[in-house]
């Protein structure tokens, strides 16, 4: 019996390991002080040099739970990522996960040569462990505070962190067989990535594609479709792995797929893989703590803080500098980029590694790995709200309005029932509009349910469900919840009017005076676009017509649908007025 | 340039009742027809006719809709508060309750462009905006639209 009763009290530590992490979530809100960190603690606190006590060095378990927990947590990014989204930063994104992951890493690594008498090899590996960037945590800390990104930054910094990390870990296990085996020629690693990314690339777009063929297809019982798409997510990744192609980069492409496909269940496979991925993340970080050694920790403290500072300070921003120029980012945004490269599982994951081969001084990796990550949680995920409010990269809004419930309608997938309780003095009952595209069926009023006619009109305390359109759900929310208007609104974003992209320029010349070079009166704007521009604009690209700037606003397949018109530009205020409005704004910050 | 010189302190229609977005630009044409003088037909089928290129609602609940006159003599501002709100097919969406009608002399150039900067950004300013909503009669909205400076986008 002795063997069960071990079992019992090892299932007993987990679940209670567990409920102290997700508990811990509480004082981590109430201080702001980023979760994860907060899980890293509450594992470090139960180890065996913690008042727990829990003997804990079994780094395939760690490993293994880790690799779950970010084939999760990437799948999950990639189901929130819109392909518009995208396709619309994947230039820059795509430059920083790729190139300026090798700047990073290389950029730190001569700080551990010089205070860990590395080799080059083994400094980049440090490098390379700590180099890619977890969104997560961004995302989390932003939301919180209930700030919002400007759009093409904050997809920026999305995009970057999901597609940075199979890099990161490409290189990591890269460096790791050369430290093991002996040196590769570049040939061997050059084909070894060429396969890593294609056999990545072909198993996620088919992995994706099934799964969304066999959510739309087979009626599974409610209520599992959602494990259904966890698993299958986790399936596409061991494959992938298996196959030695890239599961992560398998994963989020899958994850990504899945997200934009119409399928079914799309609400609850959203909340699954929430919980899936707090799940994942707590238990991720809970082991990772335990596997510490705080102690030990200390030794490497000093290195540890150097590494932390000069990828801080030095690498980080260098990277994103450079990555970034062709991109015609703003110093301020480069600069927020640079700021919130947040290091978080990635780092202490890949930093595992090294125990896991049983590398020479693999506790030296994990050490400065764990540091940093710890380092740029404090320092960064504390200081990401400020940063943003002082770059003016976030606008304020109290996005915490989430009480719509999505419902799914089978038979169909175009339309689903969209609930929201009616708040008083919400838009819809101060202006009683409705968009035309949304369909009022059900009034719920003191608990019973009427039709809209017995309804007769809707009052406070009344929840309504609509008919909408599924991907215009959301839009519905502007008239339920009372969203202040965003406050001065970006106005490189915006134009003073907007026109569509077919209006031709001589319809444009004619109303504005706006005169066009060359005889190009018959020629639509979103083909001018095109010709001034020699590529295929982009959201917010702008182009000068003598007064007027044209801002490209929404692209559709490398053509302009609508293009904002700003008009000519005020004169500027007198100086006093300036700066007496730039007191204002410090100020009301 | 001061909005006074392009609104008249009549341009101002503190509650219009419409159903709709035709409808508003109808009503519109015809009170601008009748403090311009000219022809109420072919208001209408310019302003039409700046629609079909993109909706003038700039969000946030207001609209702007402009046109060329030929035989206009000047800037001709006419401002409207609309009872209900209505659908203009703005970009963001939302109904329209703040209409600000701007007629164009052929010739206008830059004039008229500033002119429509500045009431798109005057309009915009959220503060602005609240006042106007507030007030009930023509001299309120008239005070609000050509007190307030314009604020420093």
């Amino acid at each position: 019996m002795q063997a069960l009763d071990t079992i019992s009290i090892i299932i007993l530590l987990g679940a209670l390991l567990v409920l102290a992490g997700i508990l811990s979530s509480l004082v981590a809100l109430r201080f702001g002080a980023p979760l994860l960190l907060v899980f890293l603690l509450v594992g470090m606190l139960a180890g065996e040099s913690g008042p727990g006590g829990i003997r804990f060095d079994d780094v395939r378990l760690a490993y293994m739970v880790g690799s779950v927990a970010l084939a999760l947590i990437l799948f999950d990014g990639g189901l929130r990522t819109k392909f518009a989204t995208f396709r619309s930063v994947i230039w820059p994104a795509g430059t920083l996960a790729t190139f300026g992951v090798l700047i990073t890493a290389t950029l730190t690594a001569p700080v551990a040569i010089y205070l860990l008498n590395m080799s080059w090899t083994e400094a980049l590996l440090v490098g390379a462990v700590v180099a890619s960037t977890d969104a997560a945590a961004v995302f989390f800390l932003m939301h919180s505070r209930g700030l919002r990104l400007r759009p093409r930054v904050g997809a920026t910094i999305e995009v970057e962190s999901g597609t940075n990390d199979p890099i990161a870990i490409f290189l990591t296990i890269i460096l790791v067989e050369i430290l093991m085996a002996g040196p590769k020629s570049w040939d061997d690693i050059a084909l070894l990535l060429v396969q890593q990314a294609v056999i990545g690339l072909l198993l996620g777009v088919i992995g994706g594609r099934t799964i969304v063929g066999v959510l739309n297809n087979v009626s599974l019982p409610q209520g599992l479709h959602a494990p259904f798409v966890a698993t299958a997510g986790v399936v596409v990744f061991a494959l992938s792995q298996a196959a030695n192609g890239s599961g992560f980069l398998a994963v989020y492409l899958a994850g990504m797929i899945v997200g934009n496909r119409t399928a079914r269940a799309h609400g609850t496979i959203l909340a699954f893989m929430d919980a899936a991925t707090w799940l994942g993340q707590i238990a991720m970080f809970v082991l990772l703590g335990l596997l510490s050694w705080p102690e030990r920790l200390l030794q490497h403290l000093l290195p540890g803080l150097a590494v932390a500072l000069v990828l801080m300070l030095v690498a980080r921003p260098v990277a994103v500098f450079v990555s970034l120029l062709p991109f015609g980012f703003t110093f301020r945004e480069r600069l927020f980029i640079s700021w919130v490269g947040l290091r978080g599982a990635v780092g202490v994951f890949l930093a595992s590694i090294p125990l896991l081969v049983g590398l020479p001084n693999a506790h030296v990796y994990f050490d400065i790995g764990f540091v940093v990550v710890i380092v740029s949680l404090l320092i960064q995920g504390w200081t990401v709200p400020f940063a943003a409010r002082r770059l003016r990269i976030a606008k304020r809004r109290p996005d915490t309005f989430h009480p719509r419930v999505e419902l799914d309608l089978p038979g169909q997938r175009a339309q689903e029932l969209v609930g929201y309780p009616v708040a008083p003095g919400s838009p819809f009952l101060r202006r009683g509009f409705m968009p035309p595209w949304a369909k009022l069926t059900l009034v719920i009023r003191d608990e019973r349910v009427l039709t809209p006619e017995e309804a007769r009109g809707i009052h406070e305390g009344d929840h309504v469900y609509l008919l909408a359109p599924q991907d215009k759900a959301q839009a519905l929310d502007r008239f339920f919840a009372d969203l202040p208007p965003p406050s001065s609104p970006d106005p490189r974003l915006l134009g003073d009017f907007f026109v569509t992209g077919d209006v031709t320029l001589s319809a444009l010349a004619e109303i504005y005076g706006i005169s066009f070079e060359g005889d190009q009166s018959m020629m639509t704007l979103s083909d001018y676009f095109v010709r001034r521009l020699g590529r295929a604009p982009q959201a917010g690209t702008t182009i000068r017509v003598g007064e007027v700037a044209l801002v490209a606003h929404r692209v559709k397949d490398g053509r302009v649908v609508t293009a904002g018109l700003q008009l000519a530009e005020e004169e500027a205020a007198p100086w006093w007025k300036r700066i007496w409005m730039t007191l204002r704004r410090m100020l009301s910050d | 340039m001061p909005l006074t010189d392009i609104v008249a302190p009549n341009a101002i229609i503190p509650a219009l009742k419409v159903n709709g977005k035709k409808q508003a630009i109808q009503e519109l044409a015809a009170r601008a027809a009748e403090l311009s003088g000219q022809n109420e037909r072919v208001i209408f089928e310019i302003l039409l006719q700046r629609e079909k290129l993109g909706s003038t609602g700039i969000g946030h609940g207001i609209a702007i809709p402009h046109g060329k006159l030929p035989k206009l003599e000047r800037l001709f501002g006419l401002f409207a508060r609309l009872e209900r709100a209505v659908d203009f097919e703005s970009l963001d969406g939302q109904p329209v309750d703040l209409v600000f009608l701007l007629l164009a002399p052929e010739g206008a150039g830059a004039d008229h462009l500033k002119a429509l900067a500045q009431v798109a950004r005057l309009l915009r300013d959220p503060e602005t905006a609240n006042k106007l909503r507030e007030s009930r009669d023509a001299e309120a909205l008239y005070a609000v639209l050509t007190m307030t400076p314009p604020a420093t986008a």
